[in-house]
Order: structure tokens, then C-alpha cells, then sequence
């Protein structure tokens, strides 16, 4: 199998397209989520995108805030106990970002059913709420009847709904380790990576580490997403700073709270992204930026026992840079 | 005995699990309330996130989210959205959830969505004030045996008519749920910052079934934007033994409580 190792600068550039339905991965408001792609995409200029998402992120608040996207449909706009995400508040309050509500399980199953090529998914949840009557898509329909439609089960009669599938053209998803090749362990919960990774038409990973494919040759039972599904891997470690990568790092409470400030304004947003996006080309400028006394304070943390079993098989920065022109993107 | 409101929310919240219940908490105050009783009268309970992490109590803090690394330590069971929400809760298996709610209506429907100027005007427009959404509290509402709902007691919240409905308690009261067939049970309780509400059981309006020791049938009916009726066995909830402070108060390391 090929050595698909991509720079972040050129999976952007490869990849991404104004107006596409993005999806980005875990999709979680605290934890894993591919948040280096995001940024990456905001300094290239992408707009008008229609993000799919479990729930907000900082990449969802940032894009919001920014104008990279005009659309969103997510189960959660909030970044819990770090509080409501104000980059999306202003946008979503403003009209300038239209945001369709599903909960969780509704994108769990419309990913799934985009995974198997589905027409719809039967829906045991949502129905009889506003999330069924009103549609953000469909403003002056009420009660809305397009968005999550009654259906009839053929065997009882009973009325149901029917969710509408989800298929992303890209979705880039952030995973603990990957080999060169695209095979990926991810620790922590997985939320739908696995039914995101064969709902999207292009998967794209953001790695915090590279492995050895041995280590998937050890665990092939951990690997959910493996590299028939995969486009293109990214190496890029604390990528889903400052949310955290369980089993790596922490989140960074104080970074996580000052983004989320600075989101609430555009002036905020411009000086979040002087400060913060241009300052970086590469990634030891990245980790320049986070600093050694924060890496190592959200290096320490309660899980990094989880990563054990795999720090055999992890590749050095060398060996990265080794492999970055073995690839068939070099 | 000396105790906060924020206290005496979470301990009333707590008892409303029974040991060898299968929980779902959101983060936050509910959170605490959850692993309180856990550590308290529930020992056999067990406690799942919406993403799918089992098994697990929180470490060195109460989570910044559902799925960070305080819940994820010391997790038996890494899994995902569809298991824990599809396969565990829309299935029926769970028999407890507790929600926060933004406002709330006489039959224990929740908005979290948003705030509208003309709430009244059926037509979505941009709201005045967005809210979180649902998450996994619409899930949780169709599939859990019995939901528990946490908010403040103020009469903004407390709404003839919700902005949106998120989240579904009784619909439209009495057996208006049967209509969507959902496998879950409703809304048991709403715990609020001065009492207890529990659903009438046929007409499933719900009533006043205790207050605070520091609060009253008054306050409470004041604080509420329709005309709160009061159960017929109402009492006053018992206070917070110093055996539960001293629980609550162990469980909440990172003081959440002081926060408050």
C-alpha cells in the first residue's frame, strides 16, 4: 500500500473547495477534533462551507466567526463546561450562519445511513419535537414536513420519521496514530469516526502520532478506520489543541477560554488570527507558539497510561521527515 | 445544617438514582449529582457518556466535557455515539438520564435551543439568543426509562409555552408521547433551585411535590409562568444529611459548587 503522508499545507490545498459539505472528526466541543485542518483552512480562504458535525468545536466556532462557513448542521453548539460558543452565537444571532439542529443520535444515524448508501433512516428520536416542525433550510415551513418527513413502518403501520442521510465530500478526521498507509487507532471514545469515515467520499486523517504498521499488525482489532478508506494521512502532533487528544494531552483551559473570548468579536477574531494562525508555517513554529511549559503541563495528565502499549512503534520527527519524501504526494 | 441551594440541588438530584441503574449524565452540576450518588446510596450504578465511554469516574476533577480525559482515565469501555445513544439508550436499556434545560413547560418539555423575540411566530428566523442545542438530551428524552431535569427556578424559565421544543417531557400532557411510540418513559422529576416537580400522573402536568427547607409553595408558584399546581401529598424535601455534604463535597474536587 502506498505511503500517503501529506503536508497540512497541501492536503488543504488538495482536498478543500469553497461551498464543499465538510465534515470534521471526532467532532467533539473538548476533545478530538481535527482543529490544525480547520485553521489551515481559514488562512487559505475557504468559504461558504457546509459544515456537518456532531457536535461544535473550536474549529465549528472558529469558522463561524471567521466566515469560513455559511451552514452548519450539528446536534450542539456549545463547548460545555467552557461555556457557549460565542464565535457561533454571533453568527448563528446575526443570520450570517444558518444552523439546522439535530441531536446526537440523529447524526450518528444519518452518518450511518450515508455509510451504507441508505435513502433514509428510520428515526425513533427527534420526532414530535421543533427539531422536526421547524427547519433552519426550510424557514417558512411549519410545521416542517421536509426535513424529517413521517414515514410509515410497512409492517405495523406506525408513524415514524425518516432522517435524511449524510455524506459528506470530505471529511478529515483527527485519530491518536496512524501508519503511513492510512490505518488509524484512535483512544478515547470514537463518537462516529467509524460511520463518518465511510459516509464521506474523501477521508483525510490528522494524526498526533505516525506508528510503525506493525502496531496495527499487533492491535488489527483496534484499527476502525483502516487505509482502504483513507486519502491521505497528516502528521501533525497537539492538532487538536487547545481540545485534547485523550491519552496525549489535556485541554488547554486557559487557551480554550481565551479563543472562545476572542470568537465573540470580529476585531477578537482578527487579532485570534494574527496571534495565533499567521505566526505559524511550520510545525515546530506551531509548538514554538503552545510553548514547552504548557506542552508539558497538558502532557501530564491522568491518561497517558493509554499510550503506552503503542510508544514502541511511534516514529520519530526524523523518521517523519524520512518518510515525507517516500510519499506518493512528495 | 448549613447547605447552599447549588447543594441541596445536586443531593435531591442524586437520590433520584436507584442503586444498579444505567445513568446518563450531561456535564456539570448533573455530573455531580450523578457520581454523588454513585459514591453515596448507588453504589451498583453504572455511568455511560453520550460518546461511549464506560465504566469510568471522573479523575483529578469533574470533566471540561463528556468525553476529556477526567472521564476517559479510567474507562473500562471505549465505544461510540450509536452504542451509547443508539444501542444502550434508544433501545431502552438506560434507565436513567439527567438533562439541564433553558426553559421548561407545565408537561416537562425543554427548550436548550434558543430564545426568539416572537417566540409565538412558528417560522424559524435567527434567534435572539442561541443556546447549545440538543446534544444528546432529545436522545436521551425518547429512550431513557426515567429523565430527571436540573434548572434554576426563575419564572423566564418556567414557561406556559417553550421557545422551541429540544426536548420532549409530555408533549401536549397525557398520553400524548404514545402518538411517536417512544420506548422511554418522560420526565420523573424537575429539580429545581427552590423544589421538586413530579407529573401528574394521568394528566402529567406537573406539580409541586416538595420544596426546600429554605424555600416555599409560594416562591415557587411565584417564580412559575402558569398556574402551578401543588400535589396533594406535598411535603418539604428532606435537607442534606452531613454524611451527603460530606460526599457531594469529596466527589466535587474542582469545586463546581463555589462556582455556582
Amino acid at each position: 500500500m502506498p505511503n500517503k503522508l501529506i503536508k497540512l499545507r497541501d492536503a488543504v490545498s488538495k482536498y478543500t473547495r469553497d461551498g464543499m459539505v465538510y465534515c470534521s472528526g471526532a467532532g467533539l466541543p473538548v476533545g478530538s477534533d481535527s482543529l490544525v485542518f480547520g485553521k489551515e483552512m481559514l488562512c487559505q480562504g475557504r468559504k461558504d462551507i457546509h459544515y456537518l458535525t456532531h457536535c461544535c468545536s473550536q474549529q465549528v466556532n472558529l469558522f463561524c466567526a471567521a466566515g469560513v462557513c455559511n451552514k452548519v448542521e450539528a446536534a450542539f453548539s456549545g463547548l460545555e463546561v467552557y461555556g457557549f460558543a460565542n464565535g457561533v452565537r454571533r453568527a448563528v444571532e446575526s443570520g450570517k450562519v444558518v444552523w439546522e439542529d439535530w441531536s446526537n443520535l440523529s447524526m450518528s444515524l444519518r452518518f450511518l445511513g450515508g455509510a451504507l448508501r441508505w435513502p433514509f433512516v428510520p428515526a425513533t428520536v427527534n420526532i414530535g419535537s421543533d427539531m422536526q416542525y421547524r427547519s433552519a433550510f426550510n424557514p417558512d415551513e411549519y410545521p416542517c414536513k421536509t426535513k424529517i418527513p413521517d414515514i410509515t413502518d410497512p409492517f405495523t403501520g406506525k408513524v415514524y420519521g425518516a432522517l435524511p442521510v449524510a455524506r459528506p465530500e470530505l471529511a478529515v478526521i483527527h485519530v491518536t496514530m496512524a501508519d503511513v498507509e492510512g490505518n488509524a487507532i484512535f483512544l478515547g471514545t470514537e463518537w462516529s469516526r467509524f460511520e463518518l469515515a465511510r459516509a464521506a467520499d474523501q477521508v483525510i486523517l490528522q494524526a498526533d502520532f505516525i506508528v510503525d504498521t506493525d502496531c496495527m499488525r499487533q492491535y488489527p482489532n483496534l484499527v476502525r478506520i483502516p487505509d482502504l478508506l483513507v486519502e491521505a494521512v497528516i502528521p501533525w502532533q497537539l492538532g487538536a489543541w487547545p481540545q485534547c487528544s485523550v491519552g496525549v494531552y489535556d485541554s488547554d483551559a486557559e487557551h480554550m477560554a481565551a479563543m472562545n473570548k476572542m470568537l465573540g468579536t470580529a476585531e477578537g477574531t482578527q487579532e485570534f488570527r494574527k496571534n495565533f494562525i499567521d505566526v505559524w508555517q511550520t510545525h515546530e513554529e506551531y509548538m514554538a507558539l503552545i510553548g514547552n511549559d504548557k506542552i508539558e503541563k497538558i502532557m501530564n495528565n491522568a491518561t497517558t497510561h493509554l499510550m503506552d502499549p503503542y510508544r514502541k512503534w511511534i516514529k520519530s520527527d526524523p523518521e517523519i521527515a524520512t518518510l515525507m519524501t517516500q510519499s506518493i504526494f512528495a | 445544617m448549613e447547605f447552599t441551594r447549588q447543594e441541596m440541588m445536586a443531593i435531591a438530584t442524586g437520590r433520584e438514582i436507584r442503586d444498579g441503574d444505567l445513568c446518563i449524565f450531561g456535564v456539570g452540576l448533573s455530573m455531580l449529582a450523578g457520581y454523588f450518588a454513585l459514591a453515596y446510596h448507588a453504589p451498583n450504578a453504572k455511568a455511560m457518556t453520550e460518546g461511549g465511554v464506560y465504566g469510568s469516574s471522573p479523575v483529578g476533577g469533574l470533566p471540561w466535557g463528556i468525553e476529556d480525559n477526567r472521564i476517559s482515565a479510567n474507562a473500562t469501555c471505549f465505544s461510540g455515539a450509536l452504542d451509547a445513544l443508539g444501542f444502550l439508550v434508544a433501545s431502552g436499556k438506560c434507565d436513567l438520564g439527567i438533562i439541564g434545560a433553558a426553559q421548561i413547560d407545565k408537561y416537562g418539555n425543554v427548550n436548550t435551543t434558543g430564545f426568539w423575540d416572537k417566540p409565538e411566530d412558528p417560522f424559524f428566523c435567527a434567534p435572539r439568543t442561541r443556546l447549545n442545542g440538543s446534544g444528546g438530551a432529545n436522545d436521551i428524552a425518547c429512550g431513557v426509562k426515567r429523565v430527571v431535569v436540573m434548572l434554576a427556578h426563575e419564572k423566564k424559565r418556567f414557561a406556559e409555552k417553550v421557545d422551541y421544543l429540544t426536548t420532549p417531557g409530555y408533549l401536549e400532557g397525557g398520553n400524548a408521547r404514545e402518538k411517536y411510540h417512544f420506548i422511554g418513559g418522560g420526565p420523573v422529576s424537575v429539580i429545581t433551585t427552590l423544589g421538586i416537580l413530579r407529573p401528574d400522573p394521568v394528566t402529567k402536568e406537573l406539580m409541586i411535590d416538595s420544596y426546600y427547607p429554605f424555600s416555599s409553595i409560594e416562591e415557587m408558584k411565584t417564580n412559575t409562568a402558569w398556574d402551578l399546581k401543588v400535589s396533594p401529598r406535598v411535603s418539604v424535601t428532606p435537607e442534606p444529611t452531613a454524611e451527603e455534604l460530606d460526599v457531594l463535597h469529596a466527589v466535587d474536587v474542582t469545586n463546581v459548587l463555589k462556582r455556582k
